[in-house]
């Protein structure tokens, strides 16, 4: 099964609304993986604007 | 908070996300100080880890399957942040190049394109093969622009 990501927050979503931003605009037509661990302590979560710990894709379509 | 920097792990080719989560688990687990894992879809059989230091990575990885080695050196943010920020689809297309569709129900024609929307990525050609230039829009992934001696054969 292809997991879908978050058109908002890109974050990637298990059910059929985003838990992050409640969005329901989800995409399995994304690319690029991210996983951030500590958020507050990293420089990637930093420069994509992440404040969560997850999964995340770098592009959504 | 420069005090981590990008390390990259050799993965089996295909079992880079597999390996992140992985070694993401492992981390949150066992408390290895891994801040982020990375996965460009460009970079074929790596994965990126930001930590403070290799050594870190190195015990972390140990018994997860698919993941080889720490390669050594580091990379600095600055040069892995263009991986952050992916290149559109149409960067490259322009209108009136000969493109071929190499994916969707015209696979394999040849057509000119006609406009770039740069924000849906899609592109809109012409088949030079259609009866009538019936203009198609496409994903502009779907495409590839064929060289000046390509066009000319
Ligand atoms: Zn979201």
């Amino acid at each position: 099964m292809t997991e879908q990501a978050c058109r908002e927050c890109h974050r990637i979503v298990e059910g059929v609304v985003c838990p992050t931003c409640g969005s329901s605009s989800l995409s399995k037509d994304w690319s690029g993986y991210v996983v951030i661990i500590d958020p507050k302590r990293s420089m990637v979560a930093e420069k994509l604007g992440i404040t969560l710990p997850g999964r995340y894709a770098l592009k959504v379509r | 908070m420069s005090d981590t920097s990008i390390y990259v792990v050799k993965t089996t080719a295909n079992q880079e996300r597999s390996v992140a989560n992985l070694i993401a688990q492992i981390a949150r687990k066992d408390g290895y100080d891994i801040r982020s894992l990375l996965v460009p879809d460009v970079l074929k059989g790596y994965v990126l880890v930001e930590s403070p230091a290799p050594e870190i990575i190195e015990q972390a990885i140990q018994g997860i399957p698919h993941a080889r080695t720490v390669i050594k050196g580091s990379s600095t943010f600055d040069e892995v942040e263009h991986f952050l920020t992916p290149r559109p689809a149409v960067v490259g297309i322009d209108e009136g190049a000969i493109v071929e569709l190499i994916s969707g129900p015209f696979k394999g024609e040849m057509a000119r394109v006609k406009r770039v929307d740069a924000a849906k990525e899609e592109i809109t050609v012409e088949l030079f093969e259609a009866m009538v230039p019936i203009p198609v829009t496409v994903r502009a992934d779907h495409v590839r622009v064929l060289s000046k001696d390509e066009v000319q054969r």
